[in-house]
């Protein structure tokens, strides 16, 4: 793995770690275009009772995670935290990969793909908040594409100036259409009321989905330095991580308290007192979600470079069982046959995602992603 | 599905009614919103033989492919691409009801709230449309239906989604749904749905005992264009215990609050972040 993030090695051949993933990334590719060629029936395990599958479960932990752009953006550009400028290329990096991911996913998703431009073609309808997060994703990863534009463009000895002059303008607007499509992936959910489980049902949804994307955004930024520091052999930047934990602790306490008030509220918190297996899903989830990783950055840990660090992998871990639930198994069916994903839905979500990893890992070593050590401690 | 003594007088007095809806109110002026004028229809399972002409009327009028299943000629376990409406039984010791399946034509639909391109649409006349034109094939009707009813040709590999349409075809002629106009005991009666709850509650203050004392639909998420008639509790019959509030309230309520708030207020939280945190405020090493 190390060898794929050595930087600026133009003149070596591609390392033999690549191989892998490239293998994956083409066996999707091969699995992709079979699955448009034979329709959703011949190649997913999807039914009439379980419309929608790992796809989508997957969809919905990416746009969290990837938003560690929205995150890293917002702090750096906005809370004049200059310090996270370092950071900022990586991360928007790894977030138009996440999206690009999405993005494929939900092509091949959809089973009537020969239009799938009606998403953006009028008539649409102002009510549906999967029009609402369509229009704001298309917009965001063309955001996203102005703002890493530079790394290549600069490579190419292009100057890109008013990328520079604008850049509060378009940082601002990626963070609007974050913001909207953070929350209203959870409002996806609002019209399932009678078939989503009622420990996750809730009007609080977009607030919940909004603040979970903030710290899983958060959490994710922590991991990728802490692996890309140790890789690239950059000496941490203490300070910035310390910071990010103390960002990062103080959403999930406001996340937490409005899980709880919400349960209190809606009369569900008596239902936790009756153990069933929804329950202790629903409470491992706030544990290894929310609890671990805040008694992690409030103890001594939290300077310690390994505080976010892990604090961020236990905030996934309960990111994705939140998107596991509220995609699948907190969904009521009728169906006595129980969804499990085909081996080709599989392997195009694995290869899918060895391919956003190869490309980070090429561009990396291609291009000038991370500062030179020393640069970004100038201030 | 063998018809037992009783059963039988049944049949003999829903015959009788029969008669009755025979000379049915003809149709609402399209282009109303009033969920009153709407083309609805009401099931009444205690007069339901579970004769199937309904369902094969379906077939005949919406070219629907028969399903074979287990070696039994068209015998369809539950809703599918090529069954649009079916009859199943409800059993429990003594107790029995037929009940008839189809998409529910809400007032106010999930399905349409939700569908990003307006594939799905509430026509003026009442029936739920499906437009394959517009329809990308995300599923999010089938996710978010509270009654479990699209369904998805899995077998293409373009595949539309299906469900009952109320003959919305038949409908714009001045018919009715061809499974209301086959049915032959009166157990399934069409025409404008504030005359059919009308119809629903004079039976039930007729014959208390016979009843639920209950038209489900007539409320329920809302308001329903299809209603129903029972011996027993709505749930046996598949029919889920719902308020009466429509389910995109909430959904749309929180759509008109979050999506103008955002869009505004972002944009001045930024600003307002962004002038702070040019004078140093928000930053500790400042």
């Amino acid at each position: 793995m190390s060898a794929l993030l050595k930087p600026f090695k133009s003149d070596q051949p591609i390392p033999k770690s690549f191989v892998p993933l490239l293998a994956f990334t083409l066996l999707a590719i091969g699995l992709a275009i079979y699955r448009l060629y034979a329709g959703l029936g011949a190649t997913t395990n999807m039914s009439d009772h379980y419309p929608w599958g790992i796809w989508i479960t997957v969809d919905l932990f990416l746009i969290p995670v990837a938003g560690a752009a929205f995150t890293i953006s917002l702090i750096s550009y906005y809370f004049g935290r200059e310090r996270y400028h370092t950071i900022i290329r990586p991360a928007v990096l790894a977030g138009f990969l996440g999206y690009g991911v999405v993005g494929v996913l939900l092509f091949l998703d959809i089973g009537r793909w020969p239009q799938f431009y009606n998403i953006l073609v009028p008539p649409l309808n102002v009510h549906s908040f999967l029009e609402e997060i369509s229009i704001c994703v298309t917009l965001y990863t063309i955001i996203l594409v102005i703002e890493i534009a530079p790394v290549f463009l600069e490579k190419w000895g292009i100057q890109a100036k008013w990328i520079d002059r604008w850049i509060l303008w378009i940082a601002g607007a990626g963070i609007v259409l974050s913001t909207l499509h953070q929350s209203s992936l959870g409002s996806l959910f609002l019209l399932l009321r009678y078939k989503l489980h009622p420990l996750w049902w809730t009007p609080a949804l977009p607030v919940l989905f909004f603040l979970q994307a903030l710290y899983t955004g958060l959490g994710m930024t922590a991991i990728a330095t802490n692996i890309v520091w140790k890789m690239l052999n950059i000496p941490r930047d203490k300070e910035l991580y310390r910071r990010l934990g103390q960002v990062m602790s103080l959403v999930l306490s406001l996340y937490f308290a409005v899980k709880v008030g919400d349960w209190m509220g809606s009369g569900e918190f008596a239902t936790l007192m009756h153990p069933d297996p929804y329950v202790i899903i629903a409470l491992l989830e706030v544990f290894l979600g929310v609890i671990v990783p805040l008694v992690i950055l409030f103890s001594r840990l939290s300077s310690h470079s390994a505080g976010p660090f892990w604090a961020g992998v236990f905030a996934l871990m309960g990111t994705f069982i939140n998107r596991l639930v509220i995609t699948w198994i907190g969904v009521a069916e009728p169906s006595p046959i129980p969804y499990m994903p085909s081996w080709i839905e599989i392997f195009i979500t694995v290869g899918l995602l060895a391919g956003a990893f190869l490309v980070y890992g090429v561009v990396v070593r291609y291009f000038k992603l991370f500062p030179d050590p020393g640069e970004g401690h100038s201030h | 599905m063998s018809l037992s003594r009783r059963d039988f007088l049944k049949v003999v007095g829903a015959t009788a009614g029969t008669a009755l809806v025979a000379a049915q109110p003809v149709l609402a002026a399209p282009g109303t919103t009033d969920p009153n004028e709407y083309v609805g229809m009401l099931y009444d399972a205690t007069k339901c033989v579970g004769c199937n002409a309904c369902t094969n009327a379906c077939r005949q009028w919406n070219k629907t492919t028969p399903e074979i299943v287990e070696g039994l000629y068209d015998a369809p376990q539950q809703l599918s691409a090529d069954t649009w409406t079916l009859i199943q039984l409800y059993q429990d010791g003594e107790a029995s009801s037929f009940v008839k399946r189809q998409c529910m034509h809400c007032v106010d639909p999930a399905c349409v709230s939700g569908c990003p391109v307006e594939a799905l649409k509430k026509s003026a006349a009442g029936p739920v449309t499906y437009d394959p034109n517009r329809c990308i094939g995300c599923r999010y009707c089938m996710y978010t239906c509270p009654f479990h009813v699209p369904r998805f040709e899995w077998k293409e590999v373009i595949p539309e989604i299906t469900k009952c349409t109320l003959c919305a075809d038949r409908i714009a002629e001045g018919n009715g749904p061809a499974c209301a106009e086959r049915c032959p005991t009166g157990a399934l009666i069409w025409g404008k749905r504030g005359e059919l709850i009308a119809d629903g509650e004079s039976r039930l203050a007729a014959e208390p005992t016979r009843y639920i004392n209950k038209i489900y639909g007539k409320e329920d998420v809302g308001g329903t264009g299809v209603m129903y008639l029972s011996a027993v509790a709505f749930e046996h019959l598949g029919l889920p215990k719902v308020d009466n509030t429509p389910v995109p309230e909430i959904s749309e309520a929180i759509g008109n609050l979050f999506l103008p708030g955002i869009i505004v207020g972002g944009p001045l939280v930024l600003a307002a972040l962004h002038s702070i945190a040019k004078r140093g405020g928000l930053d500790e090493e400042a």
